[in-house]
């Protein structure tokens, strides 16, 4: 087996970027200089994302046309399936998202392949593939190895790999993929409920962030003006959205959003948080998880230096 | 009607855990378990469909798990389940999602549920793919990460909202029967008393081994995984830069980095 | 020469006999009446759930003879109220037995025994006693009406914060026209008593025996003259004396007949309830039997025979009300109003000669009767309602039933559920590992002896708080070092500790409280001590008084009683006098229910600070408003707090510079109280060992070393 397909991931008519990532994350598997890295998309109409997905370091670029416009599950299976066999890559590379919760298992279940989800570090080690990721709620790391599958299909965490810099100029090819039956069909997309105070975190540079710390309900409002005076967006941890103190809209964390283009994240009272470039965490408990992973550390009381901050921004 | 409920009891690591002997896993002694916090969402969906429906629904509850696993059966059958399995032997251990998700897509052949329900993801691994992976052995029609879930007990098909990244939901149809991992917030989870608790002991659980199931010893455990655990170890740990000093000086800093990274915009 | 010996009242003097029988049919009557009134009463209690009354019920009823007779539950915070109630009580209980000494003479002994002996000198005083018997109940019943028509406190006016206006059972009207008839009724046979009696004598004054000795009736011989005065001829007079005789006659009757109709009611059921008080009833809480097929109080039927009675014993009088610390906050809870709707259900359904089907006597709801969710939760069981009732209804027990039934039903605040789950899985409420639990002891220069491991004398209970709070860790390790330092042989459980209950069971959860306990129990079983001691009050209570019932015997005292011990011993040496001037909150569970209000008191004497007393002091302690499982639950936005209210009385004494508590949840309830309402600056809130320390040392000590 040889060679590293990249599944490329669609929503609604627009590349998911994701999948740049993905494909930096294919050139450190290359056991040797010519070892190819292919890019496989799979939608209704594949050749729209042909450019966008020829970034540096792309070999091929594989459009598989599909039946469905959104996501369906059986399709992508038996069509990947298929292009796997036809193909047989030694790595299969997908985003840990939610659509491939959705079936990127079912593909390696179907093909027998290996399998690894939310795995952050990948590399070839004696000519072993080793995939890393968390364990026991992200308090431990895991080495995964693979004996006796030849092909392993690996689903990457999201925003640990920067997308290449660069273009290419990656051969074209089409593969035509089994018929599959659909048991599964998509209605309509639903915006999150646009309330007054929901704002797109995705596009946020400076993000403050409140979580259970904060007590009760009553002071989200100090923590807002706050945000608003040092010229931050306000967001939150699960629990405060969960509880209805702000909309799910301003949720960050493992099952929200992806504060992508976040450059600064400040977190106040909450014990943990993905990755994201400058965190500084503000939390009064010294052994709150967060100080492992931020970059700068302040260990005090929340109010108090929400106060002592809000001072140091009259307007 | 039949919904067959998998669930999974989850470890937590306790303070100052210790990495066992062969380096592939934590010092059991340190490990705190519970039932999976998204089983308690999945469990408490069978249940709204059982007490909603005209016809009798019975709802099963399946783990797979060695005897201290009793204990998340034990808190189903609080919340209303009307039977729960356990599958294990010896040849169990070391298994992956994978694995694990043959098991119980062989229970399922023998129960015959309309609606399996599973976790979408577990709180100590976060997999995310038993329930899809049990979707594939079955060949059912299967979706993850559902939200919202319409379905009458008797009718065929049922309609599910997952939820996007973003906070976009997309609302589908779905033939059944049918695999469904449940996402948090999807309802609220009924609180099991105590006393329900232990009234549920009296409930037996019934004990499977593979064998039993039809699943051979190649099947199971590490031979019959995806994946397999070279290593577990601590990562080292970063340590942010501490801002020390008095709260005045601390904000100060604070500020001075807000400055600096935003470009001044405040 | 007035023959005193002859000095009598003939009864039914010139009455034709058909008007006696006439008398007599409606005499029998009343009673007929009375006594059907009492078998539906009693039929409604025993459609309760069955009960057993521990010890002797002669101790029992002569133990309530003697409360009645002294009146001091009903003096208590209202002492006026408690003077005119005792007069009015001796007048009528005079009165009464002056009637029945007539019954007995005329009706009883009389015909058959020929036996009489209601005349001459015992006739006379007999006429003096009952004289000023009426006296004393007028002007009883007098003050009653000023104080309701004209002083109005604010808890007679029996505004109920469970219900809005609008609801079916919001207003209380007919409440207070059922007062005033009560007051008026009996003031009008009274009046008319005089009345008849002074008519009676403008109609006798011919006879000797009667006039001569008229001043035996002071109060009917001054009206009389006054009548005479006024030109009242005999006649006349004994016309009056014949319709006022009908008329006060009937009156009475028809009182009598309606007893157990009314409030007036409360001369039985409130002697019943005092009779079958249980003096520990919000300390120890019942046991759910082992066979209950359902948790808690859902229906009426559910509450027991004594419940039922208890609450047909209320008469409204408003001091619940006014002590608990929830309906002063402004939440949707009044003791009173839980007592009084459970009451008005019972009356609705169990009064039926049929017994309504069972669905229809669900006493959780917003209908009229019913008691709310958010009523329930909003108890911090404090006990201040129990502790001050003058007719000993116990509403905690009561309350913490209907929880029980919400709590299976997993009807509670989300935030609530979730520290239920924690304390379930870590033992504790902080959600920490159990090896944690013993961490505040890392930073103490000296070990703390595992008693586990080795025997101790005494067995320190340390608690959730003090173990795991950052600012009560502090204390804890003060304590220790006091311990130490006077050379006491102390040792903690360690990880075998949990979370000793007390609130577990007073939120409703027994199934999670005796896991608790047992497993407490099964710990304490494995060390050897000859005492417990602990710095928290919940603990204290529950160990102290509760797990008894769960087979764990200890001899336990609260850290204050300790702490005077050493100081008094001269094993702590007070080495200055702090020269403060202090207040003390009295903890609920350790003061109202467990009787410690001295100790503390005393120490803070030994250390030379000078205590002003809070208005709500000891028994009338006022909640920091922790208890009842409330600290799990999140406060209403912007509703006042119980912790702020007092920090208002606190900051109401000019001077003050230490607010002192000894109860774990009330420093960390009041120091957050301190910040919120405004007085951090002014005063401080100490620990009470924090203060012993400061005594202790040579110099000013800072706050105790860092918390683990």
């Amino acid at each position: 087996m040889s060679g590293i397909l990249v599944i490329a991931e669609q929503r609604r008519g627009e590349l998911r970027p994701v999948t740049l990532e993905l494909v930096s994350a294919a050139q450190q598997l290359r056991r040797t200089p010519d070892e190819r890295v292919a890019v496989a998309i799979l939608a209704d109409e594949p050749d729209r994302f042909i450019p966008e997905v020829s970034v540096a370091g792309v070999d091929e670029v594989i459009t598989v046309p599909v039946a469905a416009k959104d996501f369906d599950p059986d399709a992508l299976e038996a069509a990947a399936l298929a292009l796997i066999e036809a193909r047989k890559p030694a790595v299969v590379l997908v985003p840990h998202s939610i659509d491939a919760f959705g079936w990127a298992a079912a593909l390696a279940v179907k093909g027998d392949y290996g399998f690894a989800t939310d795995v952050f570090r990948i590399a070839y080690e004696d000519g072993k593939l080793i995939a890393t990721r968390g364990g026991y709620g992200q308090k431990v790391n895991v080495e995964l190895e693979f004996p006796g599958k030849p092909v392993v299909v690996v689903a990457l965490r999201a925003s640990v790999f920067k997308p290449p810099e660069g273009r290419s100029r990656p051969a074209v090819s089409r593969f035509e993929p089994p018929r599959a039956g659909t048991r599964l069909t998509g209605k309509e997309f639903i915006e999150a409920s646009a309330g007054e105070d929901d704002v797109d975190m995705t596009s946020a540079e400076f993000i403050l962030a409140i979580g259970r710390g904060i007590g009760e309900q009553a002071n989200v409002e100090r923590f807002r003006e706050l945000a608003d005076a040092v010229g931050a967006v306000l967001g939150c941890s699960r629990p405060i959205a969960d509880a209805g103190w702000l909309p799910k809209s301003r949720q960050i964390g493992q099952s929200g959003k992806t504060a992508s283009a976040c450059k600064l994240y400040v977190a106040m009272g909450i014990s943990g948080m993905k990755h994201v470039s400058t965190i500084v965490a503000v939390n009064a408990d010294p052994g709150a998880s967060i100080f492992s992973i931020a970059t700068y550390g302040v260990k005090a009381d929340i109010f108090e230096i929400a106060d002592a901050l809000r001072r140091q921004f009259p307007n | 009607m039949k919904i067959l409920v998998a669930v999974k009891q989850v470890a937590a690591l306790d303070e100052d855990f210790e990495i066992r002997a062969d380096g592939k896993d934590v010092d059991p002694d340190f490990l705190v378990r519970d039932l999976n916090e998204w089983d308690d969402f999945s469990l408490e969906e069978a249940m709204k469909i059982k007490e909603a429906s005209a016809t009798p629904v019975e709802v099963v509850a399946v783990c797979v798990g060695p005897e201290d696993a009793d204990e998340a059966l034990r808190k189903c059958l609080a919340k209303g389940a009307d039977r729960a399995i356990r599958v294990w032997d010896e040849t169990v251990v070391g298994s992956d999602a994978i694995a694990i998700a043959r098991l119980i897509a062989a229970v399922a052949r023998r129960e015959q549920p309309q609606l399996l329900f599973a976790g979408a993801q577990s709180a100590d691994h976060a997999f995310a793919a038993t329930g899809m992976a049990v979707a594939a052995f079955l060949d059912w029609p299967h979706a993850a990460v559902i939200t919202q879930l319409t379905y009458t007990p008797g009718e065929e098909g049922a309609t599910l909202r997952r939820e996007l990244e973003g906070g976009v939901l997309h609302e589908m149809q779905i033939e059944t029967p049918a695999v469904l991992t449940i996402q948090l917030g999807i309802n609220t989870p009924r609180y099991a008393s105590l006393r329900s608790i232990k009234q549920a002991a009296a409930k037996p659980i019934e004990v499977l081994t593979p064998q039993e199931l039809g699943v051979p010893e190649s099947a199971v455990g590490e031979a019959g995984s995806a994946s397999r655990v070279r290593r577990m170890y601590v990562p080292e740990k970063g340590r942010a830069q501490m801002i020390e000093g008095s709260i005045e000086e601390q904000a100060a800093r604070l500020a001075q980095l807000i400055r600096e990274r935003t470009g001044g915009a405040a | 020469m007035t023959n005193v010996n002859a000095a009598t009242r003939v009864l039914f003097e010139d009455f034709p006999p058909a008007a006696i029988v006439v008398f007599y049919v409606i005499a029998y009557t009343a009673i007929a009446v009375f006594f059907y009134g009492v078998y539906v009463a009693v039929r409604k209690y025993r459609r309760g759930a069955a009960a057993a009354v521990a010890g002797s019920l002669r101790a029992r009823f002569w133990a309530m003879v003697e409360t009645v007779l002294s009146h001091r539950t009903i003096a208590r915070r209202d002492r006026p109220a408690g003077a005119a109630h005792r007069l009015i009580f001796y007048g009528f209980v005079l009165l009464f037995l002056g009637t029945s000494t007539i019954t007995l003479d005329y009706d009883i002994l009389g015909p058959l025994f020929h036996v009489h002996f209601w005349h001459g000198a015992f006739y006379l005083w007999f006429s003096l006693v009952l004289d000023v018997a009426g006296v004393a109940l007028a002007g009883g019943l007098l003050y009653m009406m000023y104080r309701r028509g004209w002083l109005k406190p604010p808890k007679l006016d029996y505004a109920r914060p469970d219900r809005k206006p609008g609801d079916v059972d919001y207003d209380r009207s007919e409440y207070r026209r059922e007062d005033w008839a009560f007051l008026w009724t009996l003031l009008v046979i009274a009046v008319t008593g005089y009345l008849l009696e002074a008519v009676r004598l403008v109609w006798l004054e011919a006879r000797p025996d009667v006039w001569d000795t008229r001043w035996w009736s002071p109060v009917g011989a001054a009206l009389a003259q006054g009548m005479r005065a006024a030109g009242m001829s005999a006649a006349a007079g004994g016309a009056w004396r014949l319709g006022l005789w009908w008329f006060h006659g009937v009156l009475a009757l028809i009182f009598i007949a309606l007893i157990p109709f009314t409030k007036v009611k409360h001369i039985f059921t409130a002697a019943g309830s005092l009779m079958l008080r249980d003096p520990l009833a919000a300390q120890r809480l019942p046991r759910v039997p082992e066979q209950q097929q359902r948790v808690g109080a859902q229906y009426i039927t559910d509450f027991t025979w004594k419940q039922l009675l208890a609450l047909d014993a209320c008469t409204k009088c408003g001091r619940c009300h006014e002590a608990c610390p929830a309906r002063a906050v402004g939440a949707p809870l009044s003791p009173r109003d839980v007592i009084l709707s459970l009451r008005e259900f019972a009356n609705r359904t169990l009064d039926a000669g049929v017994l309504p089907e069972q669905a229809e006597l669900d006493v959780h709801g917003k209908g009229p009767g019913q008691v709310a969710m958010e009523t329930l939760w909003s108890c911090r069981t404090c006990m201040a309602c129990v502790e001050v009732c003058p007719v000993a209804i116990e509403h905690v027990p009561i309350i913490v039933q209907l929880r029980r039934k919400l709590v299976e039903e997993g009807e509670m605040d989300p935030q609530l559920k979730k520290t239920l789950q924690t304390i379930h899985k870590t033992g504790n409420s902080f959600g920490e590992s159990k090896r944690k639990r013993a961490a505040w002891t890392k930073a103490l220069p000296f070990a703390v002896k595992d008693a586990r491991k080795e025997p101790v004398e005494v067995l320190w209970f340390v608690g959730d708080y003090a173990s795991f709070d950052p600012r009560n860790q502090k204390v804890s390790q003060g304590l220790a070092t006091l311990l130490h330092d006077a050379g006491v042989d102390f040792g903690i459980l360690y990880e075998a500790e949990s979370n000793a209950g007390n609130d577990v069971r007073r939120v409703g959860e027994e199934g999670l409280y005796e896991v608790l306990a047992t497993a407490n129990i099964e710990s304490l079983a494995t060390a050897s001590f000859k005492s417990i001691v602990t710095t928290d009050p919940h603990s204290y209570n529950t160990i102290r008084n509760e797990y008894p019932d769960f087979g764990g015997r200890y001899a336990i005292e609260h850290y204050t009683t300790l702490l005077l011990r050493l100081l008094k011993e001269g094993r702590l040496k007070i080495a200055r006098q702090l020269g403060r001037r202090v207040t003390f909150h009295d903890p609920c569970h350790l003061g109202r229910f467990n009787k410690g209000y001295d100790a503390p008191r005393e120490i803070l004497r030994l250390i030379g600070c000078e205590l002003i007393e809070m208005g709500r002091c000891r028994s009338n302690s006022f909640c920091c408003g922790a208890g009842g499982g409330r600290i799990w639950m999140p406060d209403p936005q912007g509703a006042d707090r119980p912790a702020h209210n007092r920090m208002r009385e606190a900051a109401a004494i000019s001077g003050l510079q230490v607010f002192v508590v000894s109860c774990p949840k009330d420093l960390t309830m009041f120091e957050d109280a301190l910040k919120a309402s405004g007085n951090e600056g002014r005063f401080v809130v100490r620990e009470l060992i924090e203060l012993v320390r400061e005594a202790l040392s040579e110099r000013q000590l800072a706050p105790s070393p860092v918390a683990a």
